[in-house]
């Protein structure tokens, strides 16, 4: 045992979608060093106090996105948050599974939704046949052009930033940061020619919905700075498109993207066996009623006069970088 | 029953090429992964991949670094074909999306890595694997094909001289269920948890390496076993030879540079095996520092200066304040030698094909042999995507031919029936428990030195482990994501392979590449430049050799 440990406090949510009932908070109490993840502790218990404590790990190094969860209410990465800190700010360490996809099972939650809207941005390459590849050497990119993909390919695909939006949690059909953040890192690549289409398509499919409340840029474990690129986005769409902000959000507005939302099933590409209603048909009454809870339902809907905030920081934006 | 032609188990780098150049093939494919593939473990390779794109290098160099670095254990057929498809392979992966780094003319920026002639291996900043993971899953996206996510490999059904499909754990919903296929390629990774400190990822179980050992495969040169000198302590979480190469020093608990008695010339540079070999010399004979984790030496980068160590070490800051809670910039980092790689594998051929009829490996899980006694840095990232094609292609081929499949009830029950079993039971072993006794064998007994009582006390204790494990017993009845039930399958698989490391290990009487036998120092050419084929037995792994293949480079001694 270090000789600087302390004694850590764990109150995990605990439940299981088969069994149902009500969720508990388990309490479990470790010797610890202050650095030690709290990913590291939740194996521990796994390995001498409760094998049947459940939840998604493997890289243990901030590199796979399997750990993302809410540590003392926000989403984190548990093998790159560490003990001492949580216990000295909060005096216990609440760990709890991310929001905005239903748990399966303690910390696992259906990843589904997540996966679907990533799925949904048509993530690849798309070439122009009057532009192909070069034969058997690689495209020319030099690094200014490397430097416009800005943070985004560090994205792990964690979901912490979708865990954390309020937008996903008030409209399901918005497609969340980290979906954003990708199709950002498309339409800027030199080798794709959609870029036009992505900005027309993504409009009514969702990118107004967006509160700008950074709360997806603070949760992001590998500085993606989603609502950035989010804000760089809707820059573009505005440039494509022509015509003001307001103009487009009359023109789009959010019935079309309810609409919309019929479009989901049919863009998967990959075939996940059990989607997300294939999961809710699977799995007994349980899920089905938690899921319907109020706790899940009392979420914030879009405020009122959130548009007029909008504009004065989309205008603030423009001015402080200097952009038309 | 659940039916494709072809079947891709894992989906890290060469599972996701496999099903790629079996969909270009025109086949109906389905991966099966415990992992989503974005979470496999090929994105955390961070340092490159070779390819000899320099106008100043050329493939044939590339080609005499992999034998040398071999140590004449690699089959030079393969590697010459691998290292011409190294540019192809690359270029390829730049047209699927892949964001690298690139020098100020627009062409891929390119490293130096350890024991390569030239700068050959092109990166994406610090962040390789992700790079090409991403790149790859997003073109693959495009094809049609099945994903079971979360599922896990458990059996392999081979019956009538070929394969007839596989027996799989869906881990959401708790459920045994059987797909039949006509060919099956094994792509599932790596086996670094056998050992307790190592840079692996927990979920790098061997998995597939033993199921097809169990289905009656030939495993191959188990015993060499890659270490990479400088791992946290405690975490095991790779530090890069970056840390070295901008001038990191390394320091034993007297204050001592070390590297100056064991390569007085190239000190903290010299080769991965040498460095690890150094540091655990040291802290055996006591000039260590010992703590809670063990012994260990400092690495030492103050000496550099915030600037340099925050912009040019970045990952290496960010890994040890975050798992460390050390600050490289005021203090020494604490590091010891890490388990890192399996030379090993299941035996294929140049196409990925093994012993048995229909099923073929790729990647870290397969052994073809490129890297024969010691791989080079940069080398399994472009094993994965070229073995992960010639492997995907092969099966296509061979699905197109072949005859429809039978698997039976009986196949899955012969899976289930067993593994209820350990749930119902009143007590038996923990999983856990025999999984932290196994590692600790490893690291004591056929760790980086190696001796022939070493060797036979490990054995024997592997054994008895795999005795008790015979009892194993699962105490969470949950049917949804029963992590304590696929810890007990992954103990079950490890302690297999742990089994075939020491038999082949002991068997070896000379020293080669990683091998390192103290009581045969020597590389021993006469005897010992062949593969280990390990072959499951009654009485445990039954050992054969097959001879290494030749093409135009004589053995040398190893020396840099
Ligand atoms: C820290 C680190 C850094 C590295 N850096 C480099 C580098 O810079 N350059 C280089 O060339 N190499 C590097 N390597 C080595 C290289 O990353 C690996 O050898 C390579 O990525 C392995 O790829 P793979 O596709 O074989 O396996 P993985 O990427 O590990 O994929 C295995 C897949 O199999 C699946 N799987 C496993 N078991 C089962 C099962 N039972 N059922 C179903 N699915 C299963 C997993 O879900 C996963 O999808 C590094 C390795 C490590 C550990
Ligand atoms: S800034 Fe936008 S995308 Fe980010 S969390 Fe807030 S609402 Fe969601
Ligand atoms: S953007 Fe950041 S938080 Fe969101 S998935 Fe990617 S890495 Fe995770
Ligand atoms: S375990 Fe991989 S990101 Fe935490």
């Amino acid at each position: 045992m270090p000789a600087d440990a302390i004694s850590a406090k764990f109150d995990v949510r605990r439940w299981d979608a088969v069994a149902g009932g009500a969720p508990r908070y388990q309490r479990y109490e470790l010797e610890l060093a202050p650095h030690t993840p709290i990913l590291s502790a939740l194996l521990r218990i796994r390995d001498e106090v409760d094998p049947s404590l459940t939840l998604r790990y493997s890289c243990r190094s901030a590199i796979c996105g399997s750990c993302a969860m809410q540590i003392n209410s926000k989403s984190r990465l548990a093998c790159e948050t560490q003990v001492g800190p949580e216990m000295d700010r909060h005096g216990r360490i609440v760990v709890e599974p991310m929001r905005n996809q239903p748990v399966l099972r303690d910390l696992v939650v259906d990843q589904s939704p997540f996966w679907t809207q990533y799925d949904r941005i048509e993530p690849h390459l798309k070439l122009d046949p009057a532009h192909p590849m070069p034969e058997g050497r690689p495209t020319s990119m030099t690094p200014e052009q490397v430097e416009r993909f800005k943070e985004t390919p560090r994205c792990i695909a964690c979901a912490a930033c979708y865990s954390a939006c309020p937008a996903v949690e008030a409209d399901a059909a918005f497609p969340g940061p980290m979906a954003l953040a990708k199709l950002y890192r498309f339409v800027v690549d030199p080798r794709d020619h959609a870029t036009q289409d992505r900005l027309v398509r993504i409009q009514p499919n969702g990118l107004w919905l967006c509160l700008r409340c950074h709360l997806c840029t603070e949760a992001c474990p590998k500085d993606v700075r989603p609502s950035e690129r989010i804000r760089d986005l809707k820059e573009m769409a505005i440039a494509v498109q022509g015509g003001t902000e307001r103009g487009s959000r009359h023109a789009i507005g959010f019935k079309e993207n309810i609409e919309d939302r019929g479009l989901l099933s049919e863009a998967k590409l990959v075939r996940q066996t059990y989607g997300a209603a294939g999961m809710i048909g699977q799995l007994p009454q349980g899920l089905r009623i938690w899921r319907k809870k109020p706790e899940v339902l009392h979420k914030p809907r879009r405020i009122e006069g959130a548009d007029e905030l909008d504009r004065i920081y989309e205008a603030l934006d423009r001015e402080s970088e200097g952009a038309p | 029953m659940l039916k494709h032609e072809v079947v891709v188990v894992g989906a890290g780098l060469a599972g996701q090429r496999a099903a790629l150049a079996a969909r270009e093939a025109g086949r109906d494919v389905a991966i099966v992964s415990k992992l989503h593939p974005l979470r496999s473990h090929s994105g955390a390779a961070q340092g490159g991949i070779n390819a000899a794109l320099g106008a100043e290098d050329s493939v044939d160099t590339h080609i005499y670094d992999t034998v040398k670095g071999s140590d004449y254990l690699g089959d030079q057929d393969a590697i010459e074909f691998f290292c011409r498809e190294a540019g192809p392979t690359v270029v390829e992966m730049e047209h699927f999306g892949t964001v690298f780094s690139r020098s100020p003319d627009g062409s891929l920026a390119r490293r130096a890595f350890g024991g390569a002639g030239f700068p050959r291996t092109i990166y994406a900043a610090d962040r390789t694997g992700l790079a090409l993971l991403q790149g790859l899953w997003e073109r693959l996206g495009i094809e049609q094909f099945t994903l079971y996510n979360e599922w896990d490999l458990m059996r392999l059904v081979v019956r009538d001289g070929r394969v007839q499909g596989l027996v799989v754990f869906d881990r959401i919903h708790g459920i045994f269920e059987e797909i039949a296929a006509k060919s099956v390629v094994l792509a599932t990774g790596p086996a670094g948890r056998i050992y307790g400190r190592t840079t692996n990822a927990h979920t790098c179980t061997g998995d597939g390496i033993a199921v097809a050992y169990d289905a009656g495969a030939f495993v191959k040169d188990m015993e060499f076993v890659q270490f990479h000198p400088t791992a946290l302590l405690e975490s095991s979480i790779l530090i890069t030879e970056g840390a070295r190469g901008e001038g990191g020093i390394l320091k034993n608990a007297t204050g001592e540079r070390f590297m100056t008695r064991y390569a007085p010339h190239v000190l903290e540079l010299a080769s991965r095996d040498v460095v690890s070999r150094a540091i655990v010399t040291e802290v055996a004979e006591g000039r260590g520092f010992s703590g809670p984790y063990g012994g260990y030496v400092h690495l030492e980068l103050m000496h550099l200066g915030r600037e340099k160590i925050e912009s040019r070490l970045q990952e290496i800051c960010d890994f040890s304040r975050h798992f460390a809670g050390i600050d490289p910039v005021r203090e020494p980092i604490p590091v010891y030698p890490a388990q890192h790689y399996m030379m090993g594998g299941i035996g294929t051929n140049i196409r990925g094909a093994t012993n048995l009829a229909g099923v073929f490996a790729a990647g870290e899980a397969a052994c073809v042999s490129i890297h024969g006694a010691n791989r080079l840095g940069g080398n399994s990232l472009l094993e994965t995507l070229v073995f992960g094609q010639q492997a995907g292609k092969a099966a296509a081929e061979y699905a197109a031919g072949a005859p429809a499949t039978q698997l039976r009830a009986a196949d899955l029950e012969a899976v289930e029936t067993p593994l209820r079993a350990w749930s119902s039971r009143p007590d038996g072993e923990d999983p856990a428990r025999l999984r932290t006794e196994m590692q600790q064998t490893m690291e004591r007994y056929a760790g980086i030195y190696r001796n022939e009582a070493d060797l036979f006390e490990g054995l024997k204790r592997i054994r008895a482990l795999r005795a008790r494990f015979e009892r194993i017993r699962v105490v969470d009845a949950s049917k949804v994501y029963n992590l304590n039930l696929t810890d007990a399958v992954e103990v079950g698989h490890m302690l297999e392979l742990a089994e075939i490391i020491f038999v082949g290990a002991y068997a070896r009487t000379e020293s080669r590449g990683a091998h390192a036998r103290t009581d045969f120092p020597k590389r021993d050419d006469a005897k010992w430049m062949r593969h280990t084929m390990a072959e499951k037995g009654p009485e445990g792994p039954r050992l054969s050799y097959t001879p290494v293949a030749f093409t135009r480079w004589e053995p040398k001694e190893r020396v840099y």
